[in-house]
């Protein structure tokens, strides 16, 4: 017997088609949250990008400080001291200042108010680089008033001031920007947490729902397999009962038949001793209708006529036996006594009669006819035939 | 192998120190002295026929690393075996340019770390780099532009990279030249040409 009832295989499909859009729903969030993640990092990245240029950018505005601070130191250095060492340690300096400039104009190449802070900034350096290059030339040619004048001319140090004051409003620029892109970054990583968590959380609720989904159907499948076996149950215990009852009736026909053999074989005795009976009467026994065909008949009749039973069941009792009026009467009589007798219901006692053989000859018998009752209705008689005794000489 | 993380450095403040000829001369003829038996000198480099780019890294395999302010003159590095990424790129530049490669000296500014240089050498599209000198692939494979040698290094050191600047130097001058600088957050496309370099207004001679 399959355990899957039509009805139980439809929910199985059902619970299927849940599932599925369950965990295709899950693979979605999830898709979404890599995507989405993926995205934000690449954000996060870009955001870090710009949180390190904005120190690059400090830095390059700090190291031109400093290399300027340490160019001029080495400048006067050299002015002191007027050594060729000096005088290229002070030129690798400006060549150091040269190139964190030029950093610093890539850094800022993209937001044209910094680029042109730092432009300005460079035009500012230059002449401070250009006054160097005077006073190098002037101080080859030895201590002299050329470079003092200079120097002089120089005095207060206002161009490196203004620079200095150029540089920290850099920063201080770049510091805001920093400040801002910080926050970027913050929110960007805030938001790839939260995108994160929401698809998770989401993703956890649907896995949930999916297990319920699962435990639902399981619970199900156990009821309809206690049904299933309550069911099974029930069936078995009529079974049962069937069986039981069965048997029992089966026993009873048993003993019935039994019964039954005893009752035809009693039956079979008693028709054998009736016959035996009926056979060992000398006198002519026949057993006939209502109509009264013959039915029976014993040996006694075969003897004296010479017809079998074969020849004469069936047959009309007229055929061998003729009634007839007392002796010497010879008119035919105008209705059959015998017939009367059974209307009647009574007995027919010694009415003379003749009886023919099978070769037509004829002897005169008695006649008694007995009518057969069946519940005070008569369905057929006994017919007895007695040769009759011979008339007295006379 | 790669070379340990290099040190925090703080921009220089003070007067550069520079090698006068006599110390340089002294240095390398102590070098020679002491280390005749193996070291190699910049004339061997510079009259070997057949010095390639992988020849010329595998004479550094045993060189310690010493960050120097200033860079070393080619005969000091090669005689005391100690030099940072900056002498043994200006050295590779200054020894294979004449043999017909075409070189670059990059300067890659990677975040929290100080500049590390590199020589790009176009034939074999590739870069030496001092922290591969002791490993088995002495060049570093690389497209030709300074965003991918510049990529490419700052993930040798597992970092991130904000510019990098083409540059010259000269032994002669001791003074380095500055050409193309590509900033990491500018669009690729926008990136100056490589090769460039130009005297800027700040220099001093």
């Amino acid at each position: 017997m399959s355990t899957d009832s039509p009805g139980f295989v439809g929910a199985d499909g059902r619970t299927f088609r849940r599932l599925l859009v369950l965990l295709l729903l899950v693979l979605a969030v999830l898709a979404f949250v890599v995507v989405e993640s993926l995205r934000n990092l690449d954000r996060s990245i870009a955001a870090s990008d710009w949180v390190n240029h904005t120190h690059a950018v400090i830095s390059e505005a700090d190291a031109i400080d400093a290399n300027l601070a340490a160019a001029e130191g080495d400048l006067r250095t050299y002015l002191l001291t007027g050594e060729q060492r000096d005088r290229d340690t002070c030129q690798e300096t400006f060549s150091d200042l040269a190139g964190h400039v030029d950093v610093a104009k890539a850094l800022t190449r993209a937001a044209p108010t910094q680029y042109q802070q730092v432009l300005q900034i460079e035009s500012l350096l230059a002449q401070r680089a250009s006054l160097a290059r005077e006073l190098l030339r002037a101080r080859a040619g030895g201590p002299g008033p050329t470079v003092a004048g200079l120097l002089a001319g120089d005095a207060g140090g206002a161009a490196a001031h203004e620079i200095s004051r150029r540089l920290l409003a850099l920063k201080d620029e770049q510091n805001e920007l920093l400040a801002a892109r910080d926050t970027a970054a913050y929110l960007q990583a805030q938001t790839t947490r939260w995108t994160v968590l929401t698809g998770t959380g989401l993703d956890i609720l649907l896995l949930v729902a999916a297990a319920w989904l699962i435990r639902d159907d399981l619970a199900a499948r156990r009821r309809a397999a206690a049904a299933l076996q309550e069911a099974n149950d029930r069936l078995e215990t009529r079974v049962r009962e069937r069986t039981a009852e069965l048997a029992a009736i089966n026993a009873q026909l048993v003993a019935q038949n039994l019964e039954d053999r005893w009752s035809h074989q009693a039956l079979e005795h008693q028709l054998r001793y009736s016959q035996l009976i009926i056979n060992s009467i000398s006198d002519l026994v026949l057993v006939v209708t209502k109509a009264l065909n013959i039915s029976r008949l014993n040996p006694a009749v075969t003897r004296l006529t010479g017809l079998t039973a074969a020849d004469l069941v069936d047959q009309p009792l007229a055929r061998i036996v003729r009634l007839t009026r007392e002796r010497g009467d010879t008119a035919p009589l105008r209705f059959d006594p015998i017939a009367q007798a059974f209307a009647d219901g009574r007995d027919l006692r010694s009415h003379p009669a003749i009886l023919t053989d099978h070769l037509g000859r004829t002897t005169p018998v008695r006649l008694d006819a007995f009518p057969l009752r069946d519940r005070d209705k008569v369905v057929g008689g006994v017919i007895i035939l007695q040769p009759a005794a011979a008339p007295p000489p006379g | 192998m790669r070379f340990p993380q290099l040190s925090w450095r703080v921009e220089r403040r003070g007067p550069a120190r520079r090698w006068p000829r006599w110390a340089v001369l002294a240095v390398a003829a102590a070098g020679l002295t002491v280390f005749e038996t193996h070291a190699v000198t910049l004339a061997q480099l510079e009259q070997n026929p057949r010095l390639t780019p992988r020849r010329f890294a595998s004479y550094f395999a045993d060189f310690a690393y010493e960050l120097s302010l200033p860079v070393q003159p080619a005969e000091v590095f090669l005689a005391r075996e100690k030099g940072d990424c900056d002498d043994y790129a200006v050295l590779a530049d200054f020894v294979l340019k004449p043999k017909g490669y075409a070189t670059r000296l990059i300067h890659v500014r990677l975040v929290g770390r100080i500049p590390h240089a590199v020589c790009y050498v176009a034939q074999s599209k590739a870069y030496l780099d001092y922290n591969n000198r002791d490993v088995f692939f002495t060049l570093a494979r690389s497209g030709p532009t300074l965003r991918e040698i510049a990529t490419k290094v700052a993930a040798s050191f597992d970092a991130n990279w904000t510019s990098a600047t083409e540059f010259t130097y000269s032994y002669a001058s001791e003074a380095k030249s500055w050409g193309a600088t590509v900033v990491k957050t500018d669009p690729p496309q926008d990136d100056p040409a490589p090769g460039e370099t130009h005297l800027s207004k700040i220099y001093v001679d």
